[in-house]
């Protein structure tokens, strides 16, 4: 039910680039994960809520104040590739997902 | 596609249906996730810290003004306001998105549901507004070549990453590109009115996507959409509309399809450019953001933004028009330029007519304004007041006026210390008069053998001889007395 | 602990010396363990002589300025090098510290390295990181489980008296069990998450571990409490560590469920949880059984929702601003490559799952589903909270494998069996040892409590530990 091409699309979709003999792997540990997981698919949630957040938090909201940021040198310090002040990156295409 | 000209002959047999997502930059000092600063113009990658840059581990906070301008936004644009609203992940990767993903509101926005009225020639017009809701924006790219396609190497400032965003959609219910203009135009005025948003569209504190689509005129079917993406000027906004109704009308009249797709506008070229040239449409996998709980708001908070929401422009329009019996044009000018109409509501205290102060405040005083500054209306009120009076004549008016601009005295006290009180006394003025008639034998003879427009002459004389302070009217008496 | 705070308070023994014997116990074993990533030798001196300096002047910073601490290579901390078990990270040094450390930084003590972890923490084992295999410090051939294997080997090695790990299915409780230490997973919220790198962000939770159970307590006292920085910080009160009084098991009432003690579990695991509990009903426990019937789901639960939360947190590595990167003609190959050469094999295969439950055909059917259900398994423990006071159980169904046993991922996952359902639901759950195998192996038990009840835990455990110790000196008579 998950054919190289469904695998490819995520792979593209995640920024990954994998090899002839990885995207067999994943394409097998998709399906036997989906296949583990048809249990979930039969639980019974009509008019259930789902959770995204463990335990309920009240939303404490920042009061809008300036704080301190962090250097431009340092904030450049980690960049693989700086330039002028800049984070470099190569050509920008467009259109892919 | 070949070029297109305005005008094409199959366009009348389509109607044009245009909905708009309008991003709106926030008015607030941190950044909506983070307390780093929103000042614009700072060098490059200055006002980052670990959360607007995405680093390992960094959490977002949610900044409480962001929401409050967000909410003011709402209730000024009719939105019912929800009190429970939540954040999702919006998942893509580009160089400027920090964490490859953008919070924003998908499921349950902060407002739905609202409207804008406004002007569309002479008729009011209703455009819903289909939801408002909060997002972070994303940072800035400079490009090495002339535009993103044609550049080897991009650069990325992160300053601008972060800043609070609310994103208007509309419904697709605007029917030309000049219409969409006045929206947008509209819209921008409305928010300024409420000072959320500094509305500064050359430096992309108001950016508009907007979706078109030609339907036959008969057919009840949508045609396929198009979205134009970020639209920074409202000039570039209906050249853009305007050149998409003509291409796409082109290609339906041929029987075409048009191409699900976004697209930009290439002002320089003037026509827009697919931006998609291959691959899916996306997939942006959206879900709940398990950094951030959901927005429960206070009832009685809600109501507290709604108190402070100030008379809103098509309120003031019509309250001009009607309280104040100012025209159309008159009450759009002032609905315009606020800062106008606020020395016009002070001076409409006094005991002036409307007519009068409109008539000072939109001739030079607006210009010198503009140059200069605004006069407090205290002092414009003396000037306005020592005219209706005749204290001095309508000639004097910019002399006065020029020297309130230039020093601190009151109207009066400048009219009093350069002795610029209108001459209105008839035996002061019966000298100078007959002065100017006894100077000029040959055309008191020529008036009155019939040359009446003389007159003008002899009054400009006498005018001239008391430096423009005699009253017109007394001076326009006695010689009419003295050559009849 | 207690011994070295007192001979440090009478000045009997420097922070240095201390720290210094820890280093010196770090040199012998680590080479057989490999606990940890990296060792900040220079940094804890430094931080030993600094806390010298504040005992000498009465300026302690709290009982514990200058006892040492390791803390698991996932939770940022400023100037010393962050990785995340990961080739993407390994050069990755953070410009600020987690909350957590700056509270630990706050009470004085010394960080003397970051500990080894199955790359972002996903595994079970410590396998799976680009720095090499942690090993049992039990049985060197076998795994000290994971993620926070590193953290955990590091105690029971007697390398550090105590660390941080995290715990996102069981990463701090299973290799806890696996190691023969104690390990909390504290209740959702309670531990600011700021500066902790994100697995699954509505999972994950930091926590203490150490050899005893005072320790851990006292430890969490120092970490615990809210955080204006985390958003989904509660807004709890400070962890006050309690008395220790036997009292506590008088009518103490503990659910057992059922399905944590069924077909899989080893028997002597199984023996010796039901030993610990037949102990507490001897000290005035009342044992009811009960059922978690929800618990069939919990690992296909918290694998949907972690790998989708996963692949989303993970995104953010694509060698634009730090981390690994791979030069390419244009940006997308940039990031696809840097992202293939800086993530492991098992990233990848949960990015891949998780971006699959995500997409717009799937998300309804999988992530949807698996956020219901999770809401299913959360009624299910708190309704059985209602009717007990705590509920007990193995902490692994198995003591530790050998060092590659599992080379199925899917067998894998199967860890985190008893321990996934108190981060699905939010509880907090501590894991105390129990004894020791056939084979001289470590065993864990776990207790579970409503939220916020980590003090109850902590007095339950440490009867547990009392009892354990007792039997294991009778033993030896
Ligand atoms: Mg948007
Ligand atoms: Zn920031």
């Amino acid at each position: 039910m998950i054919d190289r091409h469904d695998v490819m699309r995520m792979a593209r979709l995640a920024r990954l680039e994998l090899s002839e003999e990885e995207i067999d792997q994943y394409q097998e540990d998709l399906m036997r994960f989906l296949r583990s997981g048809q249990k979930l698919q039969q639980v019974d949630v009509a008019e259930v809520e789902g959770t995204s957040h463990a335990v309920h938090v009240a939303h404490e909201l920042r009061p809008d104040q300036v704080g301190t940021s962090l250097r431009q040198e340092a904030v450049l310090s980690l960049g693989p590739r700086v330039e002028q002040g800049f984070f470099r990156v190569p050509r920008i295409v467009e259109g892919q997902e | 596609m070949s070029k297109v000209s305005k005008g094409v002959l199959g366009m009348a047999n389509y109607d044009t249906v245009i909905g708009l997502e309008i991003h709106v930059a926030l008015l607030t000092d941190s950044k909506f996730l983070c307390s780093c600063s929103t000042a614009f113009g700072a060098p490059p990658n200055s006002q980052c810290c670990p959360v607007c840059l995405g680093l390992p581990g960094s959490l977002p906070t949610i900044n409480e003004k962001a929401v409050e301008c967000a909410t003011k936004a709402g209730l000024a644009l009719n939105c019912q306001i929800n009190l429970f609203s939540k954040f999702d992940r919006k998942n893509y990767f580009y160089p400027d998105l920090p964490k490859a993903y953008q919070i924003t509101q998908d499921a349950y926005p902060l407002c739905s549901r609202g409207f804008l009225d406004y002007y569309v020639d002479d008729q009011l017009v209703r455009t819903e507004i289909t939801r408002i809701h909060m997002e972070e924006e994303a940072g800035k790219l400079i490009h090495s070549g002339s535009s993103i396609v044609s550049s080897d190497y991009s650069l990325v400032d992160y300053n601008r990453a972060g800043i609070a965003l609310i994103e208007i959609v509309t419904a697709p219910d605007i029917h030309h590109p000049g219409q969409a203009r006045l929206f947008v135009e509209q819209l921008r005025l409305l928010l300024s009115y409420i000072g959320v948003s500094d509305t500064k569209m050359e430096e992309g504190s108001l950016r508009v996507d907007a979706n078109i689509s030609l339907k036959p005129k008969d057919s009840d079917l949508l045609g396929t959409k198009v979205e134009i993406k970020n639209l920074n000027s409202f000039r570039a906004l209906e050249k853009a509309l305007e050149y998409e109704v003509s291409r796409q009308g082109e290609i339906l009249d041929q029987g075409g399809t048009i191409r699900q797709e976004s697209r930009t506008w290439d002002d320089r070229a003037g026509r827009t450019m697919s931006m998609r040239s291959k691959g899916d449409a996306p997939d942006y996998r959206l879900f709940p953001e398990p950094d951030l709980p959901p927005l429960c708001l206070e009832p009685a908070w809600v109501e507290s933004i709604r108190a402070s929401i100030p008379e809103l422009p098509l309120e003031r329009l019509g309250r001009l028009e009607e309280q104040f019996g100012l025209s159309r044009y008159e009450a759009t000018f002032f609905v315009h330029y606020p800062d106008f109409c606020q020395i016009f509501f002070d001076l409409a205290e006094y005991d002036l007519s409307p007519k009068a102060i409109v008539n000072f405040l939109m001739g030079d005083y607006a210009r010198l304004a503009r140059e200069r500054g605004h006069l407090d209306a205290r002092r414009i009120a003396g000037l306005l007041t020592i005219v209706k009076e005749g204290l001095i004549g309508a000639n004097q008016e910019g002399v006065v006026l020029d020297a309130l601009f230039s020093s601190e005295k009151s109207a009066r006290e400048i009219v009093k210390e350069q002795g610029l009180e209108a001459l209105r006394d008839s035996t002061e003025l019966q000298g100078v008069v007959d002065g100017v008639l006894t100077a000029n034998p040959d055309l008191v003879a020529r008036f009155r053998s019939g040359e009446s427009k003389l007159l003008g002459y002899f009054v400009g004389q006498v005018m001239r001889a008391t430096r423009g302070k005699a009253d017109p009217e007394v001076v326009n008496k006695l010689l009419e007395e003295a050559l009849s | 602990m207690k011994e070295l705070i007192q001979s440090l308070d009478v000045r009997e023994v420097s922070a240095q010396e201390i720290v210094q014997h820890h280093l010196e116990e770090i040199a012998q074993h680590d080479p057989g363990i490999h606990a940890f990533i990296t060792v900040d030798q220079e940094g804890a001196l430094r931080q030993a002589d600094d806390a010298d300096r504040r005992r000498a002047q009465g300026q302690a910073l709290s009982p514990f300025d200058g006892i040492p601490i390791a803390v698991k290579d996932n939770i940022s901390t400023k100037g010393l090098r962050t990785t995340c078990g990961s080739r993407m990270l390994e050069d990755y040094v953070p410009l600020f510290d987690a909350t957590v450390i700056s509270r630990l930084r706050r009470a004085g003590l010394v960080l003397v390295g970051k500990t080894n972890l199955d790359e972002f923490a996903m595994g079970s084992s410590t396998e799976y990181s680009a720095f090499g295999v942690t090993h049992n410090p039990h049985d060197h051939s076998r795994v000290p489980g994971g993620s926070s294997g590193g953290s955990a080997a590091a105690v029971a090695a007697g390398e550090v008296p105590w660390s941080l790990g995290t715990d996102t299915g069981g990463s701090i409780r299973q290799p806890a069990s696996f190691c023969g230490v104690v390990g909390l997973k504290p209740t959702y919220g309670w531990v600011s998450r700021y500066g902790v790198v994100a697995l699954a962000p509505s999972l994950d939770q930091v926590g203490p571990m150490a050899k005893r159970v005072e320790d851990a307590a006292a430890l969490f006292a120092l970490i615990a409490g809210n955080d204006p920085r985390d958003a989904t910080s509660a807004k709890a009160p400070s962890f006050q560590v309690p008395a220790w009084d036997p009292e506590v098991l008088r009518d103490l009432r503990v659910g057992v469920p059922e399905e944590f003690f069924s077909a899989g579990l080893d028997s002597q695991v199984e023996h010796a949880v039901r030993g610990c509990l037949r102990q507490l009903e001897d000290q005035g426990a009342v044992l009811q059984p009960l059922s978690l019937a929800t618990n069939a789901y919990a690992i296909d639960t918290y694998l949907t929702l972690v790998t989708a939360e996963a692949s989303s947190c993970l995104a953010r590595y694509d060698g634009v601003r730090y981390g690994k990167r791979v030069e390419a003609e244009d940006s997308n190959t940039m990031f696809a490559k840097s992202r293939s050469a800086g993530f492991g094999s098992e990233v990848k295969r949960r990015i891949m799952l998780g971006t699959y439950v995500l997409s717009a055909n799937h998300y309804e059917a999988y992530y949807e589903q698996a956020q219901k259900v999770r809401t299913l398994i959360k009624e299910d423990v708190l309704d059985a909270l209602s009717q007990v006071d705590v509920i007990i159980t193995p902490t692994t169904p198995t003591a530790a494998f050998q060092i590659g046993a599992k080379r199925d991922p899917l067998e894998m996952y199967l860890s985190d069996l008893f321990t996934a359902m108190a981060n699905l639901s939010g509880i907090p759950a501590l894991s105390v040892p129990c004894g020791l195998n056939s084979h001289g192996l470590p065993m864990g038990i776990q207790i579970m409590g409503g939220n916020f009840s980590e003090a109850l835990l902590f007095q339950v455990g440490y009867m547990i530990e009392q009892g354990v110790e007792g039997s294991a000196r009778h033993g030896q008579l």
